[in-house]
């Protein structure tokens, strides 16, 4: 076997320049392989932190009606606490359940500001703005000011926002809204904040002001559209997730629902769906890779026709010319997969730092993504474009071997 | 006994829907340490026979009886074996593996039987490349070998499993005059050595010379079967 080895290496070297396109065909796949797969990844990957900072939480706990009412941004269906225990309460209690590291509540309603030339619409959150600084990304995104705190009449807009209104940080804004009783209110805030992100909900839609000012003005008592719950993994949450159900339904009965963060938006599951049709795209790729693999083999044994009838006439049997041209199609497969992993790999590296800007196409889509992905460099995809790379391109050379070890002895060894 | 014994021999080639009769009944028997040559005219059926003898294909019918086996009714893979262990070949345009260097070359044959140590092999490769006169040429690959010396390589390789018989299909027709009895001496070298059985087939008269006997074929028949001294 050692030796076999020896001579497929060797004789990779026989017609140089045909190796090498077949191994720059098989890097070329493998750093398409790698590189796509690093900015699916990344693109989930900042998905999945878009819907659970803006969205779901790890666990989302609503009423039941709500569910349906959540685009409305209704305040009829509000989570006010369990049995005869207040939110707080509550609160407390879920705290106390396996894995649950913290409660956040938001109050969502809609609100608009009259401009001179337009009323601009918007979407209210009433948040307790230590646990959101916490928990999502706005303190990187805060460019101007501070967040909201308690007790106070202020707000915290995105840049696009504060254009439209034609407002700065340091001045005020008068904002109109329904209450929870459907009566038309305004109220005059100071606006504290200003973020900048990529993600055109915090940008153009969203205000942020206290959880109290909010439940005040909206005449609510201690209560929420919503409860996010935060566990110490999010992949853990859909464990956790049980033992929630079961303190609301012990207590509410069928009053309250609990939602995991991937069973809370179709988009998420539409990319993990995403993600597995991916690898078959991936797998094509490197057939059409191997093709040119191929051919280099076919010539290859057409080429050594004699030397297959002295091996044969020596004594080597069917399986090790077999193995000898398996080998050399696998060392091919080796070098151009390694050299694809390391190219892809280098590729998403630096633009997993730069990002890639893609602008405003997603910009008015009702999902929740950012304008720039930034591809995710993870060893794992190397690994991935490696191995791939690796067992199909060998496995497509097992055809012209085939025919090499078929090869009648005679024939092979006639002059011609 | 005779090493191997060939009994009413015929191969019958189907070329499309005609049958090309190469062999037409051989009978024959080589004696261990024989020097035997077959000569005939071109398309007389040399390499056939040579391609019998050495288990590379199967005969119409007839029966071809290597060491006191019948070969008739083994697979591919249990001709490959008798190939492996017992047989040596050399071959018209030498077959050397161009990237491997005439040491790496000889030692192939016996990485396949693979029961020496690798100091042996060595000294076993080397001993047998001085025999040939290529003792100082061991690490040249075979571009930088003339056609002689290519062949030698191709002699040592055949020889280094010290096998029973050693086939030789026209082993100097690409080689002058000359250097075809560099080859030739060298063969007949090893006959005496080692007592080696050789067959070689070859049209020219010269070559014939050396043999201690000489199979006259035409026309897939023996026609002649005469032993020297
Ligand atoms: N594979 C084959 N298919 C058909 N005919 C063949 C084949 N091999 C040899 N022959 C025929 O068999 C006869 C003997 O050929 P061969 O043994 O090669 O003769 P030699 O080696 O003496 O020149 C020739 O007529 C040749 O054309
Ligand atoms: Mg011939």
């Amino acid at each position: 076997m050692k030796f076999l080895i020896n001579i497929a290496l060797k004789n990779m070297f026989r017609n140089k320049l045909r190796t090498f396109v077949s191994v720059l065909a098989i890097a070329f796949a493998v750093i398409v392989i790698v590189f796509a797969r690093g900015l699916i990844d990344g693109m989930i990957e900042s998905s999945y932190s878009m819907y659970i900072h803006y969205d779901t939480g790890h666990i989302k706990i609503m009423d039941q009606e709500y569910e349906q009412k959540q685009r409305l941004l209704s305040l009829a269906y509000t989570v006010d606490g369990i049995a005869n225990k207040s939110l707080s309460e509550m609160e407390n209690e879920l705290l106390k359940l396996e894995g649950i590291e913290m409660v956040i509540p938001r109050v969502k309603f809609g609100a608009a500001v009259s401009t001179e030339e337009e009323l601009v619409q918007m979407m209210a959150w009433g948040v307790d703005g230590q646990k959101e600084l916490k928990f999502t990304n706005l303190e990187r995104e805060l460019v101007e000011g501070r967040m909201v705190s308690s007790g106070n009449r202020e707000v915290v807009m995105g840049t696009e926002l504060l254009r439209r209104i034609d407002k700065n940080v340091g001045e005020r804004v008068t904002m109109v809204f329904n209450t929870a009783y459907s009566s038309f209110q305004g109220a005059t805030f100071d606006i504290v904040g200003r973020i900048e992100s990529n993600l055109p909900l915090l940008n153009k839609d969203l205000v942020f002001m206290p959880i109290d000012t909010a439940r005040h003005l909206l005449y609510l008592e201690e209560e929420s559209t919503e409860l996010l719950l935060v566990t110490d993994d999010r992949d853990k949450a859909i464990n956790y997730l049980p033992a929630v159900k079961n303190y609301l339904s012990a207590n509410e009965g069928e009053r309250y629902l609990a939602q995991e963060w991937r069973e809370g938006s179709s988009f998420i599951q539409l990319l993990q769906v995403g993600e597995r049709i991916y690898n078959f795209i991936y797998i094509f790729l490197l057939l059409l890779a191997s093709i040119v693999v191929i051919n280099t083999m076919v010539m290859i044994v057409n080429e050594r026709t004699q030397e297959i009838g002295m091996m044969s006439a020596l004594g080597l049997k069917k399986k090790d010319i077999l193995k000898l041209f398996i080998l050399e199609g696998g060392a091919m497969a080796v070098i151009g997969s390694f050299i694809g992993s390391i190219a892809g790999g280098t590729l998403t590296y630096f633009l997993s730092d730069i990002g890639i800007n893609y602008g405003t196409a997603i910009e008015d889509m009702d999902i929740l993504m950012t304008t720039i992905i930034y591809p995710n460099f993870k060893l794992e995809h190397l690994i991935f474009g490696f191995s791939l790379g690796i067992v199909i391109t060998s496995l497509t050379a097992i055809i012209p071997a085939y025919r090499a070890a078929n090869m009648d002895p005679t024939e092979a060894l006639r002059d011609i | 006994m005779a090493l191997v014994k060939l009994i009413s021999l015929e191969k019958i080639y189907q070329q499309g829907k005609i049958a090309v009769p190469a062999l037409r009944g051989i009978d024959m028997e080589i004696e261990s340490g024989e020097f035997t040559t077959i000569f005939g005219p071109s398309g007389s059926g040399k390499t056939t026979l040579l391609n019998m003898i050495g288990c590379l294909d199967k005969s119409t019918s007839g029966e071809i009886i290597f060491a006191g086996n019948s070969i008739n009714q083994l697979s591919r893979n249990e001709l490959a074996d008798i190939r492996r262990y017992n047989l040596g070949f050399i071959f018209q345009s030498y077959n050397l593996i161009p990237v491997l260097t005439a040491f790496e070359n000889v030692e192939f044959a016996i990485r396949l039987i693979d029961k020496h140590s690798k100091k042996d092999r060595r000294d076993k490769v080397m001993h047998i490349l001085n025999e040939v006169g290529l003792g100082d040429m061991a690490y040249r690959k075979p571009n930088e070998l003339s056609g002689g010396q290519k062949q030698r390589v191709a002699v040592a390789r055949a020889l280094i499993k010290e096998p029973k018989l050693v086939l030789a299909d026209e082993p100097t027709a690409n080689l002058d005059s000359e250097t075809s009895e560099e080859v030739l001496q060298i063969m007949k070298k090893m006959n005496e050595e080692l007592n080696t059985t050789f067959i070689f087939s070859t049209h020219d008269p010269q070559v014939m010379e050396y043999a201690k006997r000489l199979v006259e074929i035409k026309d897939g028949r023996i026609t002649k079967d005469q032993r020297r001294d």
